[in-house]
């Protein structure tokens, strides 16, 4: 080996520590990129992949109970590939040695070996459940805390139980796909169905389109026509949903998440080539005088600058080592990790070969990048300056004999001290230094600056975007402010179910509400989507919406309602005082829209008309099938109590209750789903802040070295180990302090463009930002921490200098 | 408030110690180093005391050993045997940061390069080793830091950096700082190195109203102007100290000649009046005197006639061993005991002969001694 490739290859063994730090900052940057990269692949991918692996239902309508014959009559409709028929209802249920009740969405299926749309995956025991058994869906098996071959105790309508055991387990990655808030489901066979006192009936149809499965219109028509023609056929149709066969329900959602993430992954890439940039220059500097020996015996500038090129790459190729297979299983762990969380399969572990390309291309241009200024100005380096002993105590800037004058900077920090000190303020020296240091190497301090302050920013902003998220759940809450919602399977005198309810203590008010299914229509009179009309009392306190426009319903209102925003999507110019043609009951009308709220888009386009109305095109005047019921205790572990006493009360007086439950569930459900969202983002922000305090423990690494002299000065006058240590610890707060000073004012355009893109993403629409002093606290106590550890090794090794080291150094 | 600088009085009451009268002692201080080339000794077992007062320079070649034997006195390095005795501490029975605890308060170091903080004004530097060492209340610490500048004639540059002033202006701070904590002892490393001679004497000047007021300076040096004005000169060579009795008679010989004398010179000590060389003996030593007087007397009769007084630090027997013959006056002790060295006469000459400087000093030696000698045996 030629001496100057022997130097390069012993740079790279010799010093250890430093060829670790250079390593590992590219190392996290290629290990980031890899993980979000691949994890973007392989969602993308995997997603919609397993989603049509599985003949996802391009048309689900739920409506009345049908036979087999309606059944045939839809698999024969223009249109229409495949058709199956299900019977979904909700049930209570809980394991047997346990007394909590959970509950579930049971289906029930003709032939589960040949069902044709929404298969299951089979994933253990039976999954052909005989008369009597269950099969449950995985989150259902977690959820209740069940095994396969446990027993489940399931409440029928007339209060009675039954139980049954758990044959198998299967995977639906389809069923709910885009529901958040979907229950665990279970699945029996339509045999089973006289077990829970249900009629041996249809009320789901789950359809695929024989053309188009993946144009939304057409699929749209095709569910038109259908929901046409069962409803002209004397079969109402509540609730019609459409999908495309290979777009995951929630693609657009996870896509936009996957944006944020990659656009994480860049901005590390950034933070981690100012690392790189900060090494490779302290590197440099300190290699200035063996340049300076080898230009001094002949060396050419392009021979030196092959030579740190040559050790750039093996850097390079050394972090590749390790962040590729790393950041390949990384990116597979993330992956399953929504896979899981949001229902769907993955098609197995592998390499991602554009992944790959990124983490090669990154791995390696990203330090040849960062390090060609300094290689550049290390290579072009004279040998007087090179060679002379200055260059440390210069500290970069030219050497002349003889005193200079005080940059304008150091000028203005001895005005500062003195003017202090004239006010009576003395800072110890000590601290002096601390505060001095911080700003001596003004590039590395903006770089150090620039990876710390990002990482703070974006973690405050994380914690910000949960708060408003939450917030804006707890404002979704307004539209459930009832402690407990009883819904019957048939309607009842609301009277009756009042004074009944209200003879039970703790109970306050209690309201009845109804509820419409309709059709927007387009001016063709093609249906456009489904529409859910709630019809709460006019006046209800139980319903405070978030108005974006006109009014709320008045009592007096007909044939007017108040629509969320997600009809903006079918109707981007609606507005208050609109028209909007609906089919209801199979009558075309023209409806008004009165004012326009903000609602969670996900849940579909929902509307509300006031009872007084509602009730006469139900025909159900004084009557309800769902009741609100307002508490004197509003906490969750209340409604809970009060929703099964509820439950209980009037099961045992003979009412056919469907389900009672805590008013607080389902905006729990959706907090946890949303709490998922800001983990997986939490985690990147703590992947930014690694970086920054990498950055800020390289950068103390560097000034110590640096500094070697200096501190054994401050040991040669006196100065003791935890002086030492403090001196250069303190200098690390001071970083992470000004860092943090400035995360507050990034966080906020921060805050902003994320709450915006998530709740875009979630919401469909963009929501309130509001802002948490907790990020700001935590990070400040993280940054402090961050500082403390990323010094500590650098002060230990500060402290441990002999001066005899020191002078040895000089 | 009190003076930054103490009296002589409030220096000895501080001196509470088992050696009071001896700043520093060092006892059989052996160093040795090893590298990939095997083990190298750097000290070979050195004695040297040092009192309290004395203005010493430290004299030796590159690699000699004195960088080393100065940071065994300043605690900077661990000798591999022997004991460090300084101000009345054995420095290395303790830990490396009670000994920077230590060294700030007991000893003020000046190093060549100054060796200022480059973040702190002129003023701030003299105030870090109060700081360090806990010295004066806060309040009071930038007075006593003035006074100090005042001292060295930098009180108008106090609130500049040190790259906004002058090498010597930086070396005259760093003294300051030495000071800071009022330390007995200074121990300054080629402290004239980077100085012009104007700047230079100054210092030197500074450091003897230091030693005035007490305070004990050790100091290495190269300039032979500057151990002129110490009150001893150590030399060090080989990683032993040249005998001082050596050097004071044969100054102009090369380190290692002074060396080998020093090994090999047999140590001899007379009672007053006692005979040393008699007239018309053979000669075949050198003799240097290191403590008393000899009388040189007139070789003939019984009249005794007193020819040279002799102190220690001079020589006899050199007109013998250069001229070859016998003795052609009698020595004799003085009214104390003499110590003496004694060295044989074949390398004593082969030494001349390897040291043309010093036979030529010699020479005129003897021949001032020899006209001397004629002009008295005449008279």
């Amino acid at each position: 080996m030629k001496p100057r490739w022997r130097k390069v290859f012993l740079d790279l063994i010799e010093n250890k520590a430093r060829t670790l730090l250079v390593v590992l900052s590219i190392a996290v940057g290629v290990f980031s990129i890899g993980v979000i990269a691949g994890a973007y692949a392989i969602i993308s991918n995997d997603m919609s992949a397993s989603y049509a692996a599985n003949h996802p239902a391009n048309i689900e309508l739920r409506m009345a109970d049908f036979n087999d014959d309606v059944l045939t009559s839809v698999r024969n409709m223009p249109g229409i590939g495949n058709a199956e028929g299900r019977r979904v209802f909700s049930i209570r249920v809980h394991p047997l040695n346990s007394t909590t009740w959970t509950v579930i969405d049971l289906v029930a299926l003709n032939d589960f070996p040949t069902n044709k749309v929404d298969l299951l995956t089979p994933l253990a025991g039976n999954t052909n459940p005989a008369k009597r058994q269950v099969v449950l869906e995985k989150d259902a098996l977690k959820q209740l805390n069940v095994r396969v071959g446990d027993q489940l105790v399931f409440e029928l309508p007339d209060g009675t139980t039954q139980t049954m055991p758990v044959v198998g387990a299967v995977e639906d990655p389809t069923t709910g796909a885009g529901d958040f808030l979907a229950p665990p489901f279970g699945y029996i066979s339509m045999t089973t169905l006289e077990n829970f006192q249900e009629p041996d009936l249809y009320n789901r149809v789950y359809a695929t389109v024989a053309q188009g499965q993946d144009d939304a219109a057409a699929i749209s028509k095709v569910a038109g026509d259908v929901k046409d023609r069962l409803v002209r056929s004397g079969i109402p149709v509540d609730r019609t949903l459409t999908s495309k066969t290979h777009e995951h329900p929630l693609a657009s959602t996870v896509n936009a998440i996957l944006g944020i993430l990659m656009a994480l992954g860049v901005l590390i890439v950034f933070l981690s080539s100012s690392l790189i940039a900060n090494t490779l220059n302290a590197l440099l500097n300190q290699h200035l005088r063996y340049i300076g020996v080898m230009k001094l015996v002949g060396g050419r500038n392009r021979q030196i600058f092959i030579m740190y090129l040559t050790l750039i790459v093996s850097f390079g190729a050394l972090a590749l080592l390790i962040a590729v297979p790393l950041g390949g299983q990384g990116a597979y762990g993330l992956a399953a990790f929504i896979a899981n969380e949001l229902r769907f399969n993955l098609l197995g572990y592998r390499i991602v070969p554009i992944a790959l390309v990124i983490q090669i291309l990154i791995g390696v241009l990203v330090p040849l990048v960062a390090g060609l200024v300094p290689v550049m100005n290390g290579s072009k380096v004279t040998v007087l300056k090179a060679i002379s002993g200055d260059l440390a105590r210069a500290e970069g800037k030219s050497h002349h004999r003889g005193p200079k004058h005080e940059s304008r900077w150091e000028k203005f920090q001895t005005n500062v001290t003195l003017a202090l000190s004239k006010r009576g303020i003395h800072i110890p020296r000590p601290l002096l230094i601390s505060l001095r240091n911080t700003f001596r190497r003004r590039g590395r301090l903006l770089l150090t600056l620039f990876t710390l302050t990002m990482g703070g920013a974006i973690f405050i902003s994380v914690f910000n975007v949960r708060v408003t998220l939450h917030d804006y759940i707890g404002a979704i809450g307004n539209y459930f402010k009832a402690d407990v919602e009883l819904d019957f399977t048939q309607p009842y005198r609301t009277h009756e179910i009042q004074q009944l309810a209200l003879q039970i203590p703790g109970v306050q008010s209690v309201e009845g509400w109804q509820g419409l299914s309709a059709d927007m229509l387009r001016p063709d009179g093609s249906t456009i989507d489904s529409l859910n009309i709630i019809a709460p009392p006019a006046q209800s306190p139980l319903v405070q919406p978030i108005l974006v426009s006109g009014r709320w319903i008045q009592p007096g209102d007909e044939r007017k309602l108040a629509i969320s925003e997600s009809a903006l999507s079918d109707f981007p110019n609606l507005k208050a005082g609109d028209f909007m043609p609906l089919k209801i009951n199979g009558r075309k009308e023209q409806w008004q829209v009165v004012g326009i709220f903000q609602f969670v888009g996900q849940e579909g386009i929902l509307a509300y008309a006031p009872l007084e109305y509602i009730s006469q095109v139900n025909d159900l005047a004084n009557q309800a099938v769902l009741f609100r019921i307002e508490t004197t205790q509003h906490d969750r572990a209340s409604q809970d109590k009060m929703a099964e006493t509820l439950d209980h009360y009037f099961r045992a007086k003979g009412f056919d209750v469907l389900q009672s439950q805590a008013g607080l569930a389902s905006l729990d459900t959706a907090s946890q789903s949303l709490d998922t969202l800001v983990t997986f983002l939490l985690i990147m922000a703590l992947l930014t802040a690694t970086v920054g305090s990498m950055g800020l423990a390289g950068t103390m690494g560097m000034n110590v070295l640096e500094r070697t002299r200096e501190i054994g000065i401050m040991r040669a006058i006196g100065a003791v180990d935890s002086i030492i240590m403090q001196t250069v610890i303190a200098e690390g707060m001071v970083i992470g302090l000004i860092s943090f000073g400035l995360a507050i004012i990034l966080s906020f355009p921060f805050t902003y463009l994320l709450s915006y893109i998530v709740s875009l993403a979630v919401f469909q629409t963009p929501i309130q930002t509001v802002f948490t002093f907790t990020g700001y606290l935590i990070w400040l106590a993280l940054i402090l921490v961050l500082s403390v550890v990323a010094s500590i090794l650098p002060a230990r090794s500060a402290a441990r200098l002999t001066i005899r080291e020191v002078l040895a150094y000089e | 408030m009190k003076p930054p600088l103490s009296s002589p009085e409030t220096e000895s009451k501080q001196a509470a110690s088992p050696h009071s009268d001896e700043m520093i002692r060092l006892h059989t201080v052996v160093k040795t180093y090893k590298n990939a080339a095997g083990e190298f000794k750097v000290l070979k077992g050195l004695d040297l005391t040092i009192r309290r007062g004395e203005f010493v320079a430290i004299v030796g070649k590159s690699g000699s050993g004195k960088s080393t034997l100065l940071n065994m006195i300043t605690g900077i390095d661990h000798p591999t045997g022997g004991q460090v005795v300084v101000n009345g501490t054995d420095i290395y029975s303790i830990t490396e940061s009670q000994r920077s605890l230590w060294r700030g308060k007991n000893l003020g170091i000046v190093f060549q390069f100054f060796q200022l903080l480059p973040m702190l004004t002129l003023l701030e530097n003299v105030m870090l080793p109060m700081d360090y060492v806990d010295l004066h209340d806060f309040e009071e610490r930038p007075a006593y830091a003035m006074e100090l500048l005042e001292m060295v004639g930098l009180k108008e540059q106090a609130d500049k950096l040190p790259l906004a002033v002058s090498t010597g202006q930086q070396q005259m701070t760093a003294i300051a700082r030495a000071l800071a904590t009022d330390a007995p002892l200074i121990v300054a490393d080629e402290p004239t190195g980077n100085l012009d001679s104007k700047t230079a004497n100054h210092m030197i000047d500074v450091f003897d109203e230091l030693v005035r007021r007490g305070k004990t300076i050790v100091m290495v040096t190269h300039d032979p102007s500057l151990t002129s004005r110490t009150s001893r000169t150590i030399i060090i060579a080989d990683g032993e100290l040249i005998d001082e009795t050596v050097v004071k008679a044969l100054p102009l010989l090369r380190h290692r000649h002074m060396l080998e004398i020093t090994r090999k010179a047999e140590r001899m000590t007379v009672q007053p009046g006692e005979t040393i060389l008699d007239c018309g003996q053979p000669v075949d030593d050198l003799y240097m005197i290191e403590r008393g007087s000899v009388n040189v007397m007139l070789a003939d009769g019984k009249r005794g006639k007193l020819l040279a007084h002799l102190k220690a630090g001079e020589l006899f027997g050199e007109i013998e061993l250069l001229r070859g013959g016998k003795a052609i006056a009698c020595v004799r002790a003085g009214t104390h005991p003499v110590d003496l060295l004694k060295f044989p006469r074949q390398d004593f000459l082969r030494i001349i002969e390897e040291s043309p400087i010093t036979a030529e000093a010699l020479g005129k030696i003897v021949q001032d001694r020899l006209e001397e000698h004629r002009i008295k045996s005449r008279a």
